[in-house]
C-alpha cells in the first residue's frame, strides 16, 4: 500500500514539474504576441530648477489609454468630452502641436498621454516651445541695473515663443520620430478605433501604454536634499536627479599658462565667444542650426582665417576664443567661468579682459544687413561709450571690403539673451553681440526640433555622394564665411593689430561648407574621422559618431554618461586641426608629454588623432599639440550647495528606470472583470478565448490556464499587424 | 496558551503583566490583554480574581483606544501634510516615495 502511495505522489509530482516547465517556457512567448514594442521613441523628461518642474511624468507603471488619431476638431470634441472610453492616448498631428490645444489636454481628466508625430507636413509657420524672454532672471538686466529693460520691457526677444518647454506635464508626451513605426500606429487605429458612421468602435480596441516615470520631484533644492538623505541613511542610495554640466572649450591666439591661475601678467585679451548648446521640447533632440551651428561654424572659420596672420604678425593683444556650453539653461557655462576668473581660479582674471565680442545668431542674413548689439546702461559711462564706439567703428571699417554690410540698432535697445550679459554682471567692460536680428530673433523656430538645416537653407542639390556633399559650398556657407572673414578681421583690428594685413584674413568657404555638413546632415563624415582619436573612430553603436546630425543638448556630463559631450569634443578636435602643428612624438609620448624637455604640457594639450584615411583605408595617426583647453561647465550653485540660488543656474535633470511604449489590445473593463472572476463559468468556449486573448497578459493568469488559447491567438488580428512590418 | 488549565492566580498575574507592560509604549499587548481576557473577564461565572482581571482589561481596553486615536490623527495629518513640509516633511520619513511629491 505505501509502495503505491509512493508511486502517485512521485507521478503527480512529475506532472506538477512538467506542467510547471511547459506553462513557464510558454509565457514569455503569448506576452510577445500581445504586445508591440515601439522602439523609435523619444520623450519629454523632467527638468528642475531652483523653485520648479517642468516637463512630462507619467504613473510607475505606464500610463494606458486607447488610441486616437487628432487630425481635425471634432477628434479633439471626442477627446475631451463626447468618447466613450477615456482616458485617451492621443497620437497628434504635428499641426496640432501648439500651445491652446496642449493646455487643453493638460486641464482634463480623459487624457493619458500624448505622442506628437514630428514631420515637416502640416508644420506651421513658426513653432518656438522656448519662453518670449529667454533666460530673463540670470542675465544682466534687473532691478538693480536697466530696471526699465528687465523682463523683456524693452524689447521681446522670442514674440513667437509659446512656453510649452517650461509647462509641466502629468502625462508622458513621446515624440514619434520614425514614419515605418506611425504607420504601424495608424494601422491599429484604423482597423479597430475608427469611428463607423459615426457611431463608436467596440471593443477589443488599440491601446497604447507609454512608461516615463521620472524621480525627482518639485525642485532642485527638495531634490539635493533627498538624495543626500538618501546617501546618508539608506542601505541602497539612490540619486534622484543630476546637475546639467559639460566642458567649455577654449583657446588663445597666443598660449596661455594653464597652471597659472589667477591673474595673468601683462596680458590684455580680447574675448570672442559662442554658444555650444541648444534644447527642444524632448529629450536629447536639439538640432539647434540658426540658434547655435551658425555662431559655431562662424567662430570656428573666424579661428581658421586669425591664426596664421596671429602668428606671423602678432597683435599687441591676445585673443581668446571660448564656446561656451550650457547657455540655454540659464547660462551654466559662462556663469562658471566668470566665477573662476573672480575666484583666481582660471588662466585669466576680469582685469586681463580688454573687451568682448560675441557671436549670437547669425544664419539667416539672407542679404540683409549684420547688427551689433550694445549694452546701453554700461555705456552711460563716458570711457566704456568710447570704447563701445570705437569698436563698432573698428567692425565698420574691416566691412568696408567685404559684401556684408553692419548697422547697429538704436541706442537704448538692450542685450540680446547672450554669454556676454554674465561678463557684464561681473565687470562693465566694453563688448558687442553680431546677430542677424535687430529688435526679435529672425528664428522662427528658437530652440525647437524644426531648427534644423533645412532652416538654415542648407541643402543639397539630389544625387550627391556623401564626400562631395562634405564639400559642396551651399548659400549658407558663402555667406556665413563672409561673416566669419569680418569677425576675424574686426577682432584683429581690435587686438590692436596693423591695418595693411587685413587683406591676408579670409575665412575659407570649404571649411564652413566641410562644418556645416559635419554639425548639420551628418556627423559620421570622413573630414571629422580624420581628426578624431582611433579608439572613437573604431568603436560600435554607442560612438559618438552613430549616423545623423548631432545634437546639441547640454546632457549630465562626465560624472554620468562617461566622457565629454559629442559636440564638445567635435570643436575640440577641430580647434586642434585648425590651430595645432603636427609634431612626430609617438603614442606613448604624445600620452605623456611632459617627459621630454621640448614639449610643455603647461602651455599646450596634445591629442592623438587619427589622420586622413589613405587609398586602401589605412590611417596613420599622428600626434598634434595645440592650445586648446576643456574648462568645467557646472553651476557654481552645485560647488556653493546653494541649491535655492536666485543668480546661478540650479537646472538639474530627473532621473529615471525605464522608458518604454508599446501597443496591444484592449477589452472592456467588464468583460475583463467578468473573465477574472467568473472563469471556466462564462459563456461559450470560443467567446472565452477571444476575450482572454483580447485583454491581456492579466486576464490570461486570472482565468486559467488552456492550451487552445495559444493555436487562438495565433490566428488574432493584433498578430496580422505584427506581421505585417518586419521588426528587426 | 490554554487559559482553562491555569489556576486563577496565575490567570490574574498575568493579565496584571500584560497590562502593566502595555506601558512601555506597546500598545499590542493591551490588545492581546483585552482580546484573550474578554472571555474570562465578562463571560465566564464569577470566581474571586475575577473583579481585578475586569478592571486591569477595562484600563487596558482605554488605554488601547487612546493610542489608536493617536496614532490614527498623526497618521491622517502626515500623509496628508507631508509633501507641504518641505524640508521636515523629509527629515521625518523614513522612505521618500519617487516621483510623487
Amino acid at each position: 500500500m505505501r509502495k503505491m502511495t509512493d508511486l502517485i505522489s512521485i507521478n503527480c509530482v512529475k506532472l506538477l514539474i512538467s506542467a510547471l516547465f511547459y506553462t513557464c517556457v510558454l509565457c514569455s512567448s503569448v506576452e510577445q504576441k500581445i504586445y508591440v514594442v515601439l522602439n523609435e521613441t523619444v520623450p519629454c523628461v523632467r527638468l528642475l530648477n531652483a523653485t520648479h518642474q517642468i516637463g512630462c511624468q507619467s504613473s510607475i507603471s505606464g500610463d494606458t489609454g486607447v488610441l486616437h488619431v487628432l487630425e481635425t476638431e471634432s477628434d479633439l470634441d471626442w477627446i475631451l468630452s463626447s468618447g466613450p472610453h477615456p482616458p485617451y492616448m492621443v497620437i497628434m498631428e504635428t499641426a496640432f502641436f501648439n500651445r491652446s490645444v496642449m493646455m487643453r489636454m493638460k486641464n482634463s481628466s480623459r487624457v493619458a498621454g500624448v505622442a506628437v508625430i514630428i514631420s515637416k507636413t502640416g508644420l506651421a509657420d513658426n513653432f518656438s516651445p522656448h519662453t518670449t524672454c529667454p533666460n530673463q532672471n540670470t542675465g544682466v538686466y534687473s532691478e538693480s541695473y536697466g530696471s526699465d529693460l528687465a523682463n523683456c520691457n524693452g524689447t521681446v526677444w522670442n514674440p513667437l515663443g509659446n512656453g510649452l518647454s517650461y509647462e509641466d506635464f502629468s502625462f508622458p508626451v513621446f515624440a514619434l520620430k520614425d514614419e515605418n513605426q506611425t504607420q504601424v500606429l495608424r494601422k491599429c487605429y484604423e482597423d479597430h478605433n475608427q469611428r463607423v458612421n459615426g457611431s463608436a468602435p467596440q471593443y477589443p480596441l488599440c491601446a497604447m501604454q507609454l512608461f516615463s516615470h521620472m524621480h525627482a520631484v518639485t525642485d532642485t533644492v527638495t531634490c539635493m536634499r533627498r538624495t543626500d538623505l538618501q546617501n546618508r541613511f539608506s542601505i541602497n542610495p539612490e540619486v534622484l536627479c543630476d546637475p546639467l554640466s559639460d566642458f567649455n572649450v577654449w583657446t588663445s591666439t597666443r598660449p596661455l599658462n594653464n597652471s597659472a591661475k589667477g591673474h595673468a601678467a601683462d596680458e590684455s585679451v580680447v574675448i570672442a565667444a559662442t554658444r555650444l548648446d541648444g534644447r527642444s521640447f524632448f529629450w536629447e533632440q536639439a538640432p539647434a542650426a540658426e540658434g547655435t551651428v551658425s555662431g559655431i561654424v562662424t567662430l570656428l572659420a573666424t579661428i581658421q582665417a586669425l591664426y596664421p596672420v596671429t602668428q606671423e604678425a602678432p597683435p599687441p593683444r591676445n585673443i581668446f576664443f571660448s564656446f561656451f556650453q550650457g547657455e540655454a539653461f540659464d547660462y551654466i557655462g559662462s556663469s562658471k567661468m566668470v566665477y573662476d576668473m573672480e575666484k583666481n581660479d582660471f588662466v585669466i582674471d576680469m582685469n586681463n579682459v580688454h573687451s568682448m565680442l560675441e557671436i549670437g545668431q547669425v544664419g539667416l542674413l539672407s542679404g540683409r544687413s549684420l547688427w551689433m548689439h550694445s549694452d546701453p546702461v554700461s555705456r552711460q559711462n563716458k570711457s566704456v561709450d568710447t570704447e563701445v564706439s570705437e569698436m563698432m567703428s573698428r567692425i565698420q571699417s574691416a566691412a568696408a571690403g567685404l559684401k556684408l554690410t553692419v548697422d547697429h540698432p538704436s541706442v537704448s535697445q538692450p542685450l540680446p539673451p547672450s554669454s556676454f550679459q554674465r561678463f557684464l554682471r561681473a565687470r562693465r567692460i566694453p563688448g558687442l553681440v553680431l546677430a542677424d536680428h535687430n529688435t526679435s530673433f529672425t528664428n522662427r523656430y528658437y530652440e525647437s526640433m524644426y531648427d534644423d538645416a533645412e532652416n538654415l537653407n542648407v541643402t543639397y542639390p539630389p544625387g550627391l555622394t556623401p564626400d562631395e556633399q562634405l564639400v559642396y559650398e551651399t548659400d549658407a556657407a558663402k555667406s556665413l564665411a563672409e561673416v566669419a572673414t569680418l569677425v576675424a578681421r574686426s577682432l584683429y583690428l581690435q587686438a590692436g593689430g596693423e591695418e595693411n594685413n587685413l587683406n591676408n584674413i579670409t575665412a575659407d568657404p570649404k571649411i564652413v561648407a566641410q562644418l556645416l555638413y559635419g554639425f548639420l546632415v551628418q556627423k559620421n563624415n570622413s573630414w571629422f574621422r580624420s581628426l578624431l582619436p582611433p579608439e572613437v573612430t573604431k568603436k560600435g553603436v554607442n560612438s559618438i559618431l552613430s549616423p545623423g546630425p548631432p545634437q546639441f543638448y547640454i546632457g549630465l556630463g562626465p560624472r554620468v554618461h562617461g566622457p565629454a559631450h559629442s559636440v564638445t569634443r567635435f570643436v575640440q578636435y577641430i580647434l586642434a586641426n585648425l590651430t595645432g602643428t603636427v609634431t612626430n612624438l609617438t603614442e606613448s609620448q604624445c600620452q605623456n608629454p611632459s617627459e621630454l624637455s621640448t614639449e610643455n604640457k603647461d602651455l599646450f594639450s596634445y591629442f592623438w588623432v587619427s589622420g586622413p584615411a589613405s587609398v586602401n583605408g589605412t590611417r596613420e595617426p599622428f600626434c598634434v599639440r595645440a592650445s586648446v583647453r576643456l574648462s568645467k561647465a557646472v553651476s557654481p550653485a552645485f560647488e556653493l550647495l546653494e541649491y535655492g540660488s536666485r543668480n546661478y543656474s540650479t537646472w538639474t535633470e530627473s532621473r529615471w528606470k525605464s522608458i518604454r511604449a508599446r501597443i496591444f489590445l484592449v477589452a472592456s473593463r467588464e468583460l475583463e472583470r467578468k473573465d477574472a472572476f467568473a472563469g471556466r463559468l462564462s459563456d461559450s468556449p470560443a467567446q472565452r478565448r477571444t476575450s482572454r486573448c483580447a485583454a491581456g497578459w492579466r486576464s490570461v493568469l486570472h482565468s486559467g490556464w488552456d492550451s487552445d488559447c495559444l493555436r487562438h491567438c495565433a490566428d488574432h488580428p493584433l498578430l496580422q499587424i505584427k506581421d505585417a512590418f518586419v521588426w528587426r | 496558551m490554554n487559559l482553562e488549565r491555569i489556576p486563577n492566580e496565575e490567570k490574574l498575574s498575568l493579565c496584571r503583566r500584560y497590562y502593566l507592560g502595555g506601558f512601555a509604549f506597546l500598545p499590542f499587548l493591551w490588545l492581546v490583554n483585552v482580546l484573550w481576557f474578554f472571555r474570562e473577564a465578562f463571560l465566564k461565572p464569577t470566581y474571586t480574581e475575577q473583579l481585578q482581571i475586569k478592571s486591569y482589561v477595562k484600563k487596558s481596553a482605554l488605554g488601547l483606544i487612546v493610542w489608536v486615536a493617536v496614532l490614527t490623527t498623526w497618521i491622517t495629518i502626515f500623509q496628508h501634510f507631508r509633501a507641504q513640509w518641505g524640508e521636515v516633511g523629509d527629515y521625518l520619513s523614513f522612505t521618500i516615495p519617487l516621483g510623487t511629491a
